[in-house]
């Protein structure tokens, strides 16, 4: 029977539910909870080499090469406080904490926000930016880059999946659930039974945290 | 060889307390419970003892950060420009999972830019970064203190650390510097016994080997900067000797005779009597050295190593008969 592997957690279905046309579409990972469409045929004696994207033509990104915006200055300013915080560097983490929530406080709220267009972008991401970015790192040789690149592509793959079942089901996919997020890669949960580790990290379930509404 | 320093982990802190036994420093004895970093020597022991692994060793210093590719960081960029307008979309929705999704971007944002040059927090990029925010003009309420303690907080660890790579050159060059003497005299006793025994090539290779170390400590000690001028070099052997026979021989010259070892009661008696000498010679040479004289013979004591100015009858120190000493 044709088997089939979550592209975001590697789990693999192996048709005990029975075969694969049959589930139905709200069918979802039992692991890390990715809709039926991030799935793909398991090709027998399956290949461990990642497909590269051939794309490594230089990104259009020049323009404002070095400025980051007021929220990337965020994100930027809180990766260094916790690398400071690991370094027991209690009062220059602070710092950068304050620094964080300043950038994060004065960046301007998005023009009529809507989950499609949060959906546009995740297109671009993968179908785009992170098959060159893995050509790009992959020729370098840059492993921090690549490990950097698979976590955060597979997080994007089930925000995509999420999504789109929030696009079907509205509010009820999270509605009386918890919700949680891993906060060392991103990686969303919905539901009571938290994996053991994270699917897409492997940290244990204790550095999830879990979110409330607004 | 790079420092550690010992941190203590509060919140894994049981109150065991054998970091107060163990520690030769007292670094850990303070009122905050934070080891006290200027006191810390980092020898590790507290760490080990900790019944509840509360306390680590962490490098003062680390490795400059591994520089990225221009089209790695290039193509990571894009990807965090669309990560961080996530973000900002779903920070204007409301529910759960919008906020979900916001904290997400907001994490993979940050990994991004961790792998593309903002690994280590001391670093160029970092400083750059800061210094940026700094050069452009701000709006009221741009915490620029915070970015100026921050900068100056770098420049301090930047400063701290090469002198501490320059300093650790030096520590080496003067470590290397005993070991080779010791070599050098090491070899010349192997080589005296082989002699004695018979051995010729033996004492030959030895002496040779001895030699050569020699040569090598001698380099050492001059690359380190420790040869000054002549007058300086004379203080520095009175120092030296002074610090021997007063302070270093006496006590060494007391233990050995409470435990009865009379062979190194003797030899140190000798050579504190002798570093007495020797220091008495290099202040009188010290304060000659300008001075137009005529040329003086020394003579040495080969047995206790007492130098004469002219040869004596016996030695003083170990009754040596006098035309044994070497003229020099
Ligand atoms: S030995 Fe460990 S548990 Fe005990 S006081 Fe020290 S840090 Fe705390
Ligand atoms: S590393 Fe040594 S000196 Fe430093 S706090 Fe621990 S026991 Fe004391
Ligand atoms: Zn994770
Ligand atoms: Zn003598």
């Amino acid at each position: 029977m044709a088997k089939y592997v979550c592209t975001v957690c590697g789990y693999i279905y192996d048709g005990s539910d029975g075969p694969w046309e049959d589930l139905p579409e709200s069918w979802e990972c039992p692991l890390c909870g990715a809709a039926k469409s991030e799935f793909e045929l398991l090709e027998e004696a399956p290949s461990d080499v990642k497909p590269v994207s051939e794309s490594k033509d230089p990104v259009e990104f020049k323009e404002d090469q070095g400025n980051l915006t007021s929220l990337e200055m965020s994100a930027l300013c809180s990766n260094l406080a916790q690398g400071l915080e690991k370094q027991y560097m209690a009062m220059e983490a602070e710092g950068f904490r304050e620094l964080a929530s300043y950038f994060k406080k004065v960046t301007a709220p998005a023009e009529d926000p809507a989950y499609s267009k949060m959906l546009d972008l995740l297109e671009t991401d993968l179908n785009e930016d992170f098959p060159r970015a893995n050509a790009v790192a992959g020729e370098a040789e840059d492993r921090g880059a690549l490990r950097a690149l698979v976590w955060t592509e597979k997080v994007s793959r089930i925000v995509k999946s999420l999504l789109n079942r929030y696009e079907k089901e509205g509010e009820s996919l999270v509605e009386d659930k918890d919700v949680y997020v891993c906060t060392i890669c991103g990686f969303i949960y919905i539901g009571d039974q938290l994996p053991e580790v994270c699917p897409v990290c492997k940290v244990p379930n204790w550095k999830f945290e879990m979110v409330e509404a607004r | 060889m790079a420092r550690k320093y010992a941190v203590r982990n509060i919140r894994l802190c049981t109150k065991d307390c054998l970091c107060l036994y163990v520690c030769p420093s007292g670094a850990t004895d303070t009122e905050n419970s934070i080891i006290d970093v200027d006191k810390c020597i980092g020898c590790g022991d507290c760490a080990d003892a900790c019944p509840s692994g509360a306390i680590s060793m962490v490098p003062e210093f680390y490795p400059d950060q591994q520089e990225v590719e221009d089209d790695v960081v290039q193509s990571m960029r894009k990807l965090t420009r669309s990560k961080s307008e996530q973000e900002r979309i779903a920070s204007g929705l409301s529910g759960k999972l919008a906020v979900a999704i916001e904290k997400s971007n907001h994490i993979m944002a940050e990994e991004l830019l961790r792998e593309s040059g903002y690994l280590l927090p001391q670093s160029d990029n970092t400083k750059q970064f800061l210094q940026s925010l700094l050069d452009k003009p701000q709006p009221e309420g741009f915490p620029s203190q915070t970015v100026e303690m921050l900068l100056e907080k770098y420049e301090k660890y930047q400063e701290e650390k090469s002198m501490d790579e320059k300093s650790t050159t030096l520590d080496n060059l003067m470590a290397a510097f005993t070991g080779e003497s010791e070599a050098n005299r090491k070899y010349t006793a192997y080589a005296k016994k082989a002699a004695k025994d018979g051995y010729v090539n033996a004492a030959k290779l030895f002496r040779a080997a001895a030699d050569a170390e020699t040569i090598h400590a001698l380099k050492h000690f001059e690359v380190a900067g420790k040869v000054g001028t002549t007058a300086e070099n004379l203080k520095d052997g009175v120092e030296g000797e002074t610090f021997e026979y007063t302070s270093m021989y006496p006590p060494y010259v007391e233990q050995a005779e409470a435990e009865g070892n009379k062979a190194a009661a003797l030899t140190f008696t000798y050579a504190m009597k002798a570093e007495e000498v020797h220091a008495g010679l290099y202040q009188e040479a010290l304060d000659n050295l300008d001075k137009e004289e005529e040329e003086i013979n020394y003579y040495l004591c080969p047995v206790c190593g007492n130098i004469e100015k002219t040869r004596p009858d016996k030695c003083w120190i170990c009754n040596a008969p006098g035309e044994k000493f070497i003229e020099y």
